[in-house]
């Protein structure tokens, strides 16, 4: 036990203890500067969601007669095969992106440094603004969505499947380095079947955000059913923008079950 | 003496079945997707054409008027967050088995699941009409599309809470007040604060897209630059999108760590203590 | 100071955590309760300071009637009862001083608790708890930094600062490592000795039991089948409170023999 002084007294207060209280009220302030600047009124929303509008009056009546017309269902089966593609090509691209921005996976410190950092500029550009940018590039159509689904996976799969190696077991790749091993030996026997499981499972997840993205990117002209929301938008007709939005819901809800199921089989 | 021969690897049919759909669903939407293949010819040199463009000759004198624009951007995504905590957290409770039991707790993971689903992009488009082309339709569309994410984590957290500290708390003779604030709420609000930071940093990336679309922030003067052919304009704007989204992950990054880990400092003691 | 009279516990699934016990625990004793698993001990613990309440029977705690407390009077016993836990149960991110303080929650102010405004006074007794447990100077690193043995003290400051009239302990040693646990009950005994707190301490190794227990309560089925001294223990009396015989499981240290 230690000797204590002449009364017991506690020992001074460090300042850092104090950091719940000074991140609170950062929070607050953040938040009045912030309602500040888009001028926030909460009269506004009230007003303004109850005025009569034809976007609610879609909401109520949705149409979903859309499901018959061939365009539509096109555009459908267009948004699928964009998820489709997207995910196969970004996500197979990420596994080795993710593995050369890692210590092990990467010796050369400027190359590593390279990596880290194309990684997090890709994952610094939502989805709608690759697409925006490549059909600025190469014009509308699904080439330009595909493109952008590609760096969408990229990004996803190769944050994820990051994480993932941080804390992987560093046991099998000190065991391949000490039979000296090549790079590639060692990555494919040492870390890719600890991390496949995940992977294949983040593949999946990936798959799910592409399927959501690729449905909008049609508003910029990338191609897959955001064309037609776009179409029925700009002619007023809500009722068949919810309708298609409806049918939209449905494909997730049914692509998420299947996911859920076959990632709990993974894992 | 024969030789010992390896016996034969089982065949894992999951994976050879799994195998061979991905392969087939890949090469029908590659074949059937009406993909311009001389476009993809072109594809290096257009993209290092509208690169030069964009990267070449940046006008520096926007970057001001683009700054601010990030700060909006900012903006629309702090408050949608915190608008979503707000709904997200007493909801949440209604999500929480141990808490309402199971009906209710269902019905309340249902809205959630719902709410997730939709892309936030649609509830923008939704809701511009309504609240015409300003930084509020971003707001709120964010805000209900974070409401499920967040009630979901909320949640499961809540449902995670160890009986042990509560425990405690009740054997010193503590109020029903104090066992929330001293039993309860220490295990969740770290935890919250840090989902709500994380949900931050994945709407700034939605706010960039609602500005887009029209909804204010950034991504407005982008997609107009690029519409007017202005393209060191869009070029800057891309640029500090860029800077902007990696500076906030990186902080609250940091942040979200030091509420969950504290700072290490405190832990470091000067003098050695006694062992045990 | 503790008096159980025909006490029993039933849980709604049948089982008996405790069946007609009477017990008499003087003020001062140390107490060390053995048995099974399931044979009664922590429903034992949990039922002095009302935690778990009797289906049946008598307990008096200082001479209260703990099997007719309401909720207020039951919170304000808890507040003289000093409860250590196996899994420590601190607030982890909190700092050490802050777990302490919860030990003085029942006599502050609601108010002062919420935003840990603590008065001189209830802070000098925290003080004094960290000195008595060699924590002081540790007061303000965060729970997550210290070690099982060095939590489980905080546990025992924080117990302390509510200067109770009983400790109770449930197997206050289990997750923590031989020198460790030694270190731990040396500590709960120092208390009682110069103290002289009432304690009540669950234990789930034999040769600790028989180490710092001075009267060994030997449990089976919720039921007292062994009341008595520590130097009348032996290996057949510990197996008949267990109903089998002895394991390696069932003493701290490999070698030492029992008795």
């Amino acid at each position: 036990m230690t000797t204590p002084a002449t009364a017991v007294e506690l020992p001074a207060k460090s300042p850092p203890s104090r950091f719940t209280i000074w991140g609170s009220i950062a929070a607050v302030v953040l938040t009045v500067v912030t309602a500040i600047t888009v001028e926030f009124s909460f009269l506004e929303i009230v007003e303004n969601l109850f005025r009569r509008n034809l976007v609610v009056e879609g909401l109520l009546r949705p149409d979903i007669s859309q499901i018959w017309s061939e365009r539509s269902a096109r555009a459908f089966v267009e948004t699928l095969q964009l998820a489709i593609l997207g995910t196969a090509s970004g996500g197979v691209i990420a596994l080795p992106l993710a593995m050369w921005a890692t210590d092990f996976g990467n010796p050369y410190p400027a190359l590593r440094a390279t990596v880290r950092t194309f990684n997090a500029v890709v994952r610094s550009i939502p989805d709608l603004l690759w697409a925006l940018l490549f059909v600025t590039a190469v014009g509308i159509g699904v080439l330009p969505g595909w493109l952008a689904l590609f760096f969408f996976s990229i990004a996803v799969v190769s944050k994820l499947t990051a994480d993932t190696l941080d804390g992987i077991d560093r046991g099998p790749i000190e065991a391949a380095q000490a039979s000296g091993a090549s790079l590639t030996a060692l990555l494919k026997t040492a870390v890719v079947p600890q991390i496949l499981p995940a992977y294949t499972s983040f593949l999946l997840y990936g798959f799910e955000l592409n399927l959501r993205a690729s449905a909008v990117l049609g508003l910029v002209g990338a191609g897959g059913i955001g064309a037609r929301i776009e179409f029925f938008r700009g002619r007023g007709e809500w009722s068949e923008v919810w309708g298609l939005v409806l049918m939209f819901f449905l494909v997730v809800f049914l692509v998420e079950r299947l996911s859920v199921s076959l990632r709990r089989r993974l894992v | 003496m024969t030789t010992p021969q390896v016996p034969t690897r089982p065949v894992d049919w999951f994976r050879r079945v799994g195998t061979i759909v991905v392969v087939a669903l890949v090469l029908w939407s590659l074949l059937d997707l009406e993909i311009k293949w001389e476009r993809f010819v072109d594809l290096p040199a257009d993209v290092w054409r509208v690169s030069v463009l964009m990267f070449g000759q940046m006008p520096f004198s926007e970057t001001g008027k683009l700054l601010a624009a990030l700060w909006e951007s900012i903006s629309i995504a702090w408050l949608g967050t915190i608008m979503a905590s707000l709904v997200a957290i007493p909801l949440s409770f209604l999500a929480a088995e141990n808490l309402v039991g199971r009906p209710i707790a269902w019905v309340t993971r249902q809205v959630f699941n719902l709410l997730r689903a939709v892309p936030e992009v649609i509830l923008a488009i939704a809701l511009i009409p309504i609240f015409g082309l300003t930084p509020m339709a971003g707001v709120l569309a964010i805000a209900i599309g974070s409401v499920g994410t967040l009630g979901k984590l909320f949640y499961e957290t809540a449902e995670g809470i160890q009986p042990g500290p509560i425990e405690a708390v009740d054997a010193t003779g503590a109020g029903r007040l104090q066992r929330l604030r001293w039993g309860v709420l220490p295990q969740l609000l770290p935890e919250y604060a840090s989902f709500v930071l994380y949900r931050f940093e994945v709407n700034i990336r939605a706010s960039a897209v609602m500005g887009l679309i029209g909804a204010g922030g950034i991504g407005n003067d982008v997609a107009q630059a690029l519409r007017f052919k202005e393209f060191g304009t869009a070029g800057l704007g891309l640029v500090i999108i860029i800077l902007g989204t990696i500076a906030i992950d990186y902080l609250s990054g940091r942040v979200r760590r030091r509420i969950i880990f504290g700072s290490s400092s405190a832990s470091l003691l000067k003098k050695p203590v006694a062992v045990a | 100071m503790i008096r159980l009279v025909d006490a029993t516990v039933e849980y709604p699934n049948g089982t008996r955590g405790l069946d007609g016990v009477t017990l008499d625990i003087s003020k001062g004793e140390l107490v060390v309760v053995v048995g099974l698993s399931g044979a009664g001990k922590s429903t034992l613990i949990r039922a002095i300071n009302g935690l778990v309440p009797l289906t049946a029977g008598e307990l008096y705690v200082d001479d209260r009637p703990v099997h007719q407390m309401n909720r207020r009077q039951l919170r304000d016993l808890r507040a003289e009862v000093g409860m250590i836990f196996q899994g420590f149960n601190l607030v982890d991110r909190s700092t050490v001083l802050n777990n302490v303080m919860m030990g003085r929650l029942h006599h502050l102010p609601t108010w002062r608790t919420l935003f840990s405004l603590y008065p001189s006074a209830d802070l000098d007794i925290a003080a004094e708890s960290l000195e008595r447990v060699g924590m002081l100077e540790r007061a303000h690193s965060r729970a997550t930094a210290l070690s099982g043995g060095q939590r489980q003290r905080v546990g025992i400051a924080r117990a302390l600062a509510q200067q109770p009239k009983v400790i109770l302990a449930d197997e206050p040693v289990a997750s923590l490592d031989p020198p460790t646990s030694h270190a731990v009950m040396q500590h709960l005994q120092s208390i009682n000795h110069s103290l002289g707190i009432t304690t009540v301490i669950n234990l789930h190794f034999l040769d600790l039991a028989v180490t710092y227990g001075e009267r060994i309560i030997g449990l089976r089925d919720g039921r007292v089948v062994f009341d008595g001294k520590g130097s009348e223990c032996t290996p057949a009396v510990f197996e008949g409170i267990y109903g089998r015989s002895l394991t390696s499981g069932d003493t701290l240290s490999d070698e030492a023999p029992l008795g």
